[in-house]
């Protein structure tokens, strides 16, 4: 259950950060230069399938009936984090999901 | 009055949302400790051990103690220990007006627990606001119809809802608060929506009794037993006495059907009209399956009814009051629904106080009943967000220092809450407004911090448990964040040169 929540919190904040990176400004924010458009669709779209694919993954964990549920709440802690790491440590914001591979790896191997 | 949709709508945001945003802080934060509430109680009754014995044991402990005690009640009713309530309790009577006692799982004699509010209080706050129950409940609903109006209002208002959907600008004054209040409030929508329109729902036959009154002539009860109740109308014949079942079968019977269980009721035990009631624990669906048991014979162990079918007008009800109650999904949903809802009631505290960063700078310009008002308002800001964060540790305090054997102890503990509140009003009118914030909040983050520490001094056996540790590491984190908000009162305040100041109040959004 660990592994599927886990999961679904990683793809949940990979998500919003995609669609976050999406738009010009947040782009900028962090790397200091504006992104091209093909840059821009193509985050913007594995943005909504790392939403999908941490929709899935929450069913996972929880079934398909309280799945959505701890989504929509995965998802708006997710973005929250974003929104508040950004202005503060926007490469933090970026890599620390890289750093929570590991954890979710260790998840998975120990099958929790 | 030629005003357009969104200045209307900004107006009706900003004056329902002051109005009623100290009502609304307090029912979302002590609804977010409520979340844990059982949680609370255990750490605030450390005379219970966590133990883990099975339910056909303490149901014999419990049964034997009962026979001794109380052979003649009209009902027995045994909680059983659970994850999150590892106590055995035992009631001889009413369930809620009966003699309780607690009673020692492994060895089944009865325990000295101290008599406590409990993460309970948090519970009956929220929606009854500690007022006798039907103007308390009403008051609850009017805050939560306000709170919806402020949703749907600030939605309207907010222009840039997608462009500013990841935007926080920190150390900008004014425009920060505003963006702090924007992300909260936007990336949490879900959970604001859900939780607001769930809880008005519970109470919507007290709010709303049109269908109850035409249809069931106002009867509640006749209501809940043609739907949800399970239980079959009682002998007409004379009783006679006659023995117990097994109980530990039905256990397994039940427990196999249902899940996990949370306590067993006996009605008339010893009788021949004895019926055993096995209920759940909640949370196996989303569903709030209160109530929806299973009855057995008392003589014979023949099952008589349940657990019931719900029809779907019903399961559409107990689905959205499940959503609201929030038993469902284990630990790590709970986790969800009570940092979700720590962070609505900070967007809560976000809104307060932007209302009085952006007329900070009109004071001299106001007049002095205006100055007053205004004073009063910051005032308010102070006592009812830090006020109130004082008094919620400030009754874990209570709850170690308080002596064991005082009489009504849990009134007294009670009693302390508000006295806390209403000594943290007093101050925050008294201090300018800055030393106001820095001195409450400092004490509130004393308060957490120091808990690990009282709970060694009060009891000797700190940590003794997983859940009591847990629950002292989150109060400790949330201290540390007090400790960081007050470490960033002391930072100097951020100055703005004139123009940018104009050009910040012109924006609404």
């Amino acid at each position: 259950m660990m592994t599927a929540f886990l999961g679904s919190l990683l793809l949940a904040y990979s998500s919003m950060l995609a669609l976050c990176q999406g738009l010009e400004r947040h782009y900028k924010q962090v790397w200091g230069r504006a992104p091209t458009l093909g840059l821009r669709r193509v985050l913007r779209l594995a943005g909504w399938l790392l939403l999908i694919a941490s929709l899935w993954a929450s069913a996972q964990a929880w079934g398909w009936a309280m799945g959505p549920v701890g989504w929509l709440g995965l998802l708006s802690l997710s973005g929250l984090l974003l929104a508040w790491l950004l202005p503060y440590t926007p490469r933090l914001a970026v890599y620390w999901p890289l750093a929570g591979l590991p954890v979710w790896g260790a998840a998975y191997l120990l099958a929790i | 009055m030629k005003q357009t949709l969104t200045q209307s709508m900004a107006w009706l945001h900003t004056w329902g949302g002051l109005l009623f945003g100290w009502l609304l802080f307090a029912i979302f934060l002590t609804g977010s400790l409520a979340v844990f509430d059982q949680e609370i109680d255990h750490w605030m009754q450390p005379e219970i051990q966590q133990t883990s014995v099975s339910n056909a044991q303490a149901v014999e402990h419990a049964v034997a103690y009962l026979q001794r005690q109380h052979a003649d009640a009209s009902a027995w009713n045994i909680s059983l220990p659970s994850e999150r309530m590892p106590a055995l309790r035992v009631t001889a009577g009413d369930r809620r007006s009966g003699i309780s006692t607690y009673l020692d799982p492994l060895t089944g004699e009865p325990l000295v627990v101290r008599d406590t509010a409990g993460g309970t209080f948090f519970f009956r706050f929220h929606y009854s606001l500690s007022m006798p129950r039907n103007p308390g409940i009403w008051i609850v609903g009017l805050a939560a119809m306000a709170m919806l109006v402020a949703l749907i209002s600030g939605i309207i208002i907010h222009k840039k809802f997608f462009k500013e959907f990841f935007t926080f600008r920190p150390n900008k004054g004014q425009r920060s608060w505003l963006d702090a209040h924007n992300a909260s409030a936007v990336l949490l929508l879900p959970f604001h929506l859900m939780i607001t329109y769930t809880g008005l729902l519970i109470f919507a036959l007290i709010y709303m009794p049109a269908a109850l009154d035409s249809l069931y002539k106002g009867d509640f009860a006749a209501f809940y037993r043609e739907h949800i109740d399970v239980m079959e109308e009682p002998h007409q014949a004379p009783t006679h006495p006659a023995p117990l079942t097994a109980l530990a079968p039905l256990l397994a019977q039940a427990e196999a059907r249902m899940g996990p269980l949370s306590g067993v009721v006996i009605e008339h035990p010893g009788r021949s009209d004895a019926h055993i009631e096995m209920r759940r624990v909640l949370g196996n669906r989303i569903a709030l399956t209160k109530g929806h048991n299973m009855v057995f014979d008392g003589v014979t162990g023949e099952l008589l009814a349940g657990p019931p079918e719900l029809r779907p007008s019903v399961l559409a009800q107990r689905v959205m009051f499940g959503l609201h109650f929030a038993q469902f999904g284990g630990y790590p949903m709970r986790w969800l629904y009570f940092v979700c809802g720590l962070l609505s009631s900070a967007m809560i505290a976000t809104g307060l106080v932007l209302f009085t960063v952006k007329r900070r700078r009109k004071y001299a310009s106001e007049s002095p009943l205006g100055q007053q008002l205004y004073r009063l308002v910051e005032s308010l800001n102070v006592a009812t967000i830090a006020g109130l964060v004082v008094a919620c540790i400030g009754l874990l305090w209570l709850n170690r220092l308080l002596p064991v054997e005082l009489a009504q102890r849990a009134g007294w503990e009670v009693r302390g809450f508000f006295a806390l509140w209403l000594l943290s009003v007093l101050h925050a009118w008294l201090r300018p407004r800055l030393q106001a914030w820095r001195e409450q909040l400092s004490l509130a983050a004393v308060l957490c911090l120091g808990l690990p520490l009282l709970s060694v001094f009060s009891d000797g056996q700190a940590w003794g448990d997983s859940m009591r540790l847990w629950l002292e590491v989150t109060v400790v984190a949330l201290g540390l964040l007090l400790a960081w908000s007050v470490w960033r009162l002391h930072q100097p305040q951020v100055q703005h040169s004139e123009r940018r100041v104009r050009h910040a109040q012109a924006q609404v959004n």
